[in-house]
């Protein structure tokens, strides 16, 4: 496999709709199920299906990213031969939002022409699944192809493509001439010279693009059935992985169906949650249907009802936060929630 | 190789026999601990949090386990360009196979891997306590004495003292005399085991103490008595915290237990002295709507459908509905059915309790539930 195909991770997108939460980061750095970023699932299952070669196209902030995969080690991806690659391409990024990520590619062409591996697998970074790509390759193979696409079992696109690296090579390089800006231009022609086939994938897969997706996808890690399609002993999700230690409950903690990372305090009530590492839970606090993301502190006697905490928020004393699942209220990175504040 | 100003010797050695059925196959520093360390996790990361980055660890019982535990020292920072942790098993030589007699021959045999580093100061350590300590300190008050040997001590309850190596002392801390395990002890100033020499004082009294036939090559019963004989400098460095040696059944329970409560001594979410270790990565843990926490700590990847009270577990348990865990220690990826009771235990790693089963203890004593405990209750286990 590690001859066979590389990894490559268009992490270029960007959802209008997830704006409160990607102020400060890309969507592919996204904090997801407490201890993940929403590329890890991506990542991770590239390297569980074999491939030990994975380029990464990011767009704009890309801080949080890069520092969250650091050389790719939490992946085993720092290597001597192939590994993590991270392509930033600033130049291209100032042309604004709307390019398209072939011209990311193209802006380091070096990658492609010096990979060895005769396939290449071009995924988003914003999916939540757990799949392996051999069977996938196989597939492809057999179809005997020039793209394969991988849909959802409705027939709707994962945009996911499978092609051989001498083929990229060439889209990208034709790109002004052909008029194709991304995968997904190549496969919805109409007009083609190439056979585009279709695979099905019929596992838990939900691609994150709005505030409510991420909303009810987190909350659907709370059902066993989507766990155990999701966290699979022979194929981790690996992240970056922290010292933090076991998670603490003391007197006065009460909690039902959630899930809990590592580092945590409770002291008051979760419900219907997901709460990432390090969050303090204050006495008599009482958290229902919210995802808290890493190292908030929720003093006592807060009452918390379909709420989003970004990192590192304050949430002060007695104050009362209401969203709906459909519209859950959330509050920005770093931010001071106090009682008397009215939004 | 650099020079170092003081490297560590870790004498992870032991077979920790008390611990029964937990160290048959393992070391007893690599015996899990607090949901999600290792016993060692504690003396190594007080050694990267005191700016200590060359570690020798002494292995011998059971080394499996701990040597590919440590690996190449990443986890607590000490994979170094120069330096680092190295695990240092007995070798032969060209004469004879070399087996670590005591603690003294285990450094002696050593001498070759300090030499590479010209310390000016070499540290002695145990991977047998729980405690944190800042080694940086202990040299500073080292230097300061220009003792020749300087030795930890912290205050032990009276009753106890005599289970102790106790150090008399003169004002000026100096020590003046010890005694191994007094019946009449006449203080109660224990030796924690935790030595810092000056090189050539180290490399001079193993010397002596090798060439010894009737010594047992052990610091405390044979080099320290030694070296005061001699009237060398031994300075006493007092030490205030918590420190336990886990070295029973018992008390490896009752360490676990201390990290209960809201206010416990060791405290592991200090973010100016963390704990590392190998971390474990498993999802986070879900607690069902079945279930019922109570003043608790638990780990990443464990699924909770029953009551847990007072209690730690580790990475990757599993428990079933209807069952009550209660002021026990469960080791990782132990398995624990449905309508189960298991109160004042510790099930070891990887163990499988069948729906139903209850362990529990009447008197104060911990029981350690084992294969044959498992087998004994259900035959065709």
């Amino acid at each position: 496999m590690k001859r066979k195909l590389l990894g490559v991770i268009d992490a270029t997108t960007y959802h209008d709709d997830l704006e409160d939460l990607l102020t400060h980061r890309s969507l592919a750095a996204l904090p997801f199920g407490g201890r993940y970023r929403i590329i890890d699932f991506v990542l991770s299952n590239m390297v569980n299906s074999g491939i030990r070669s994975v380029a990464i196209f990011p767009k704009m902030q890309y801080r949080s990213l890069m520092d969250h995969l650091g050389s790719g080690k939490n992946w085993d991806l720092n290597r001597k031969q192939d590994g993590l690659f991270f392509f930033p391409s600033p130049i291209v990024d100032s042309d604004g939002n709307k390019i398209g990520s072939f011209e990311h590619f193209a802006a380091n062409m070096d990658y492609f022409y010096r990979s060895t591996q005769e396939y290449a697998i071009i995924a988003n970074c914003y999916t939540i699944f757990n799949m392996n790509f051999r069977p996938i390759l196989d597939w492809h193979k057999h179809a005997k192809c020039d793209i394969t696409e991988i849909h959802h079992q409705d027939g709707t696109s994962m945009e996911m493509y499978l092609i051989k690296t001498s083929l990229l090579i060439k889209l990208i390089e034709t790109r002004h001439e052909t008029g194709y800006t991304c995968m997904k231009d190549v496969v919805t022609a109409i007009h083609n010279d190439y056979s585009i086939c279709h695979y099905e994938y019929d596992g838990y897969s939900v691609m994150i693009d709005s505030i409510e997706s991420y909303f009810s996808t987190s909350m659907k890690l709370l059902e066993s059935d989507v766990w155990k399609q999701l966290f699979l002993k022979d194929q981790p999700i690996l992240t970056k992985v922290k010292d933090e230690p076991p998670t603490k409950y003391v007197k006065g903690s009460w909690v039902k169906n959630a899930m809990i990372a590592n580092g945590c305090f409770i002291s008051g009530a979760v419900e219907n949650s997901i709460v990432s590492r390090g969050v303090k839970i204050g006495k008599g606090a009482v958290i229902k249907n919210c995802i808290i993301m890493q190292k908030c502190h929720i003093e006592e006697n807060c009452y918390l009802d379909s709420v989003i905490l970004d990192k590192d928020v304050k949430v002060e004393a007695g104050t009362h936060l209401t969203g709906t699942d459909r519209s859950p209220y959330v509050i920005r990175k770093g931010s001071k929630q106090g009682a008397l504040m009215n939004s | 190789m650099a020079k170092k100003k003081c490297v560590a010797m870790l004498l992870a050695g032991g077979k920790g026999s008390r611990l029964n059925s937990l160290t048959k196959d393992l070391a007893k520093p690599a015996v899990p601990f607090g949901g999600k360390y290792r016993i060692i996790d504690f003396t190594l990361s007080n050694c990267t949090n005191s700016g200590i980055d060359t570690v020798g660890v002494l292995t011998q019982y059971q080394p499996l386990l701990l040597n590919s535990y440590i690996g190449i020292g990443s986890a607590w920072d000490l994979d170094r360009k120069d330096g680092g942790v190295t695990v240092l098993p007995p070798y032969s030589e060209s004469s004879e196979v070399k087996w670590y007699t005591g603690t003294a021959s285990a450094i002696y045999q050593n001498l070759n891997y300090l030499k590479q580093y010209q310390p000016d100061y070499v540290l002695i350590l145990s991977g047998d306590h729980i405690y944190k300590m800042n080694y940086e300190s202990m040299l500073e008050y080292h230097i300061e004495k220009r003792a020749d040997v300087t030795i930890s001590l912290i205050e032990v309850p009276w009753v106890e003292a005599s289970r102790f190596g106790i150090m008399n002392t003169n004002d000026d801390m100096r020590i003046v005399e010890f005694e191994e395990k007094p019946s009449n002890p006449k203080n109660n100033l224990a030796s924690m085991g935790i030595y810092i020499f000056s090189w050539n004082i180290l490399k001079e009294y193993l010397e002596m103490d090798d060439r010894n036939p009737d010594s047992s090559h052990d610091f405390g019963k044979d080099v320290i008595p030694l070296l005061l004989e001699e009237n060398k400098k031994l300075f006493a460095y007092p030490f205030k915290g918590y420190w336990k040696d886990v070295g029973t059944v018992q008390s490896l329970w009752e360490a676990n237990m201390d990290l209960l409560g809201e206010d416990c001594e060791l405290d592991l979410f200090d973010q100016d002295w963390r704990i590392y270790s190998v971390n474990p990565n498993q999802p986070p843990q879900y607690i069902s709507s079945d279930a019922i926490v109570k003043e608790s700590m638990i780990n990443e990847g464990c699924t909770i459908e029953g009551e847990i009270d007072k209690s730690v577990l580790f990475q990757g348990v599993t428990v079933g509905k209807g069952s009550m865990i209660k002021e026990s220690v469960i080791m990782p990826d132990a398995t624990i059915g449905n309508n189960c009771l298991i109160e004042k235990a510790i099930v070891p790693y990887d163990a499988k309790i069948p729906d139903g089963t209850v362990i529990r203890s009447f008197d104060d004593e911990i029981i350690l539930v084992t294969e044959e405990m498992l087998s004994g209750l259900y035959p065709t286990y």
